[in-house]
């Protein structure tokens, strides 16, 4: 047990190793191992290893701020229940609460008069009520009433986020500036959201523990959709431009991971996704499946906002896409069931982070994505607006050359099939 | 968090400069292989280009996909060597 808890340590140093000079930090580098070997700590052919030209892992430490930019907190019907709710985002503790003009607030949960939680308290007409001694707190974070009181005093004033309602979400806008959004920085229309013919969201959240990079660099990740998720891509191209990041991607069906269609069922034969986040942490999808007899238009949303450095909510949306092929409670129960799937695609990406370490110099062969681009255009929204750099909102273009990663792929199908047909077991 | 170079344009082929022969607009491309491109346009290059401006995508609230004549452009420099491909 003591020996694993050391290898883990050495292999994720507190202190981020050579960031500070290259010839001092070695030769510390190399003294700490060999004090964690002479501990017993860590075994020999490690510290043979990191003689000569090993490549190592570097990581600053995460961000002490939070992205600047549009946070999804979920369905806004959640909020509408009449009850303050407590959301912990941007490392800190907020309430979040519907006022009787129907407006959603958000404040720091914390009562400027005592330190109370605000959350655990009650909404009284257009303000939440302070649990503790009921002062009353109004969306623009003032204070509007102390009923004990003869005057509220001066300086009586909480934080308070911009918040917008769109689609059936709630979005809370975070800026470490304190300016309001600018007008260009918008969270597009989802047309389907409020159309008919198109499913309500099948929305489901969970919380991950990592810092939540992790999930942003995923858009510029195609090989991982293969060992991860066991899709198949075979078209990727990432775009970079101002505030949004793209990703287009197309896909085969994957026999050797899913069953395949019973004789009358449609076949699924791949899938076309345009996926963008539109600022640090909201992404959408349109995602169609194509199969034999159909397309499935369908949107997915993808979107988390930080609990603290080290911790962030994960969201998934979908809506599907009516049609003559697919009825209203076919169009609902298909988005269950993506909602399922995109759940376990989660969990994937979670057994991944849950023991990898944060990596800032990833070595990339040319079969990877931008990821450094990406990371260039991700840093615009962790710096002040007036550090922008033109580098890092400029258009850039990555198409991925995906000829080596289908040939291998092909075979690696193949061979999974031939494997299991030998074992008797069903494709 | 520091932007970091991405190094395979240290160790593998660079960003060249290259104009579109629609537009003029300059850009800097770099092929990894035949299929692989990638394009680093700057604002100049955004505002001359013809089809992103017949475009009405490209406002934040759509993406442009993409220039077919620079592509073009990129695909005549490969073939006529004036953008490197390394040979696989």
């Amino acid at each position: 047990m003591m020996v694993r808890r050391a290898v883990a340590r050495a292999s994720r140093p507190s202190r981020p190793m050579g960031l500070d000079g290259p010839a001092g930090s070695r030769t510390s580098y190399l003294g700490e191992l060999r004090t964690r070997v002479l501990k017993g700590w860590v075994d020999v052919t490690a510290v043979e290893a990191g003689n000569s030209g090993v490549r190592r892992i570097e990581a600053e430490a995460v961000p002490t701020r939070y992205a600047r930019g549009w946070h999804c907190l979920g369905l806004s019907a959640g909020f509408k229940d009449g009850r303050p709710h407590t959301v912990s985002a941007f490392g800190q503790k907020l309430v979040v609460f519907q006022s009787g003009s129907g407006a959603i607030n958000v404040l720091d949960a914390y009562c400027r008069h005592m330190g109370a939680d605000l959350s655990k308290g009650t909404i009284k007409g257009e303000e939440i009520a302070c649990p503790f001694h009921d002062w009353r707190w109004g969306g623009d974070g003032r204070c509007k009433k102390i009923p004990y009181a003869r005057r509220v005093p001066l300086r009586a004033r909480t934080a308070a986020w911009t918040t917008m309602e769109q689609d059936g979400l709630l979005f809370v806008w975070n800026d470490p500036e304190g300016n309001p959004p600018p007008p260009e920085v918008t969270i597009p229309r989802i047309e389907g959201a409020t159309r008919d013919d198109w499913t309500e969201w099948v929305w489901k959240e969970i919380v991950v523990e990592t810092n939540c990079r992790e999930v942003v660099d995923n858009i510029v990740d195609m090989a991982h959709f293969f060992y991860v998720h066991f899709s198949f891509p075979t078209y990727f191209k990432n775009i970079f431009e101002g505030h949004v990041a793209t990703q287009i991607m197309k896909g085969n069906g994957r026999p050797d991971a899913r069953r395949p269609a019973k004789a009358g069922e449609p076949q699924m034969l791949g899938n076309t996704s345009v996926a963008s986040y539109h600022g640090p942490s909201f992404m959408i999808d349109d995602l169609t499946y194509h199969y034999d007899d159909m397309d499935l238009k369908s949107v997915l949303v993808n979107a988390h906002y930080p609990i603290d450095g080290n911790s962030f909510m994960l969201h998934s949306g979908i809506i599907v896409q009516q049609s003559d092929k697919l009825s209203k409670d076919a169009a609902e129960a298909m988005a269950q069931k993506l909602g399922d799937f995109i759940l376990r695609g989660f969990d994937q990406d979670v057994q991944i982070w849950k023991h990898k370490t944060r990596i800032d110099n990833p070595l990339l062969c040319e079969e990877d994505g931008p990821v450094y681009q990406l990371r260039r255009w991700y840093e615009q929204f962790y710096v002040d607006v007036a550090d922008v750099k033109p580098e890092m909102v400029e258009r850039f273009e990555f198409e991925l050359d995906t000829t080596r990663p289908v040939e291998v792929w092909k075979q690696e199908v193949e061979d999974n099939l031939a494997r299991r047909a030998a074992e008797g077991r069903p494709a | 968090m520091t932007v970091r170079p991405d190094d395979r344009l240290l160790d593998g082929a660079p960003m060249q400069p290259l104009c579109c022969r629609q537009c003029g607009a300059e850009v800097e491309v770099r092929k990894a292989s035949w299929h692989q491109t990638s394009v680093q346009w700057n604002a100049e290059a955004v505002s001359a280009c013809l089809e992103r401006r017949a475009s009405s995508l490209g406002d934040g609230s759509g993406v442009f996909p993409g220039c077919t004549a620079l592509r073009d452009s990129i695909a005549r420099a490969a073939l006529e060597g004036v953008i490197a491909v390394p040979e696989s």
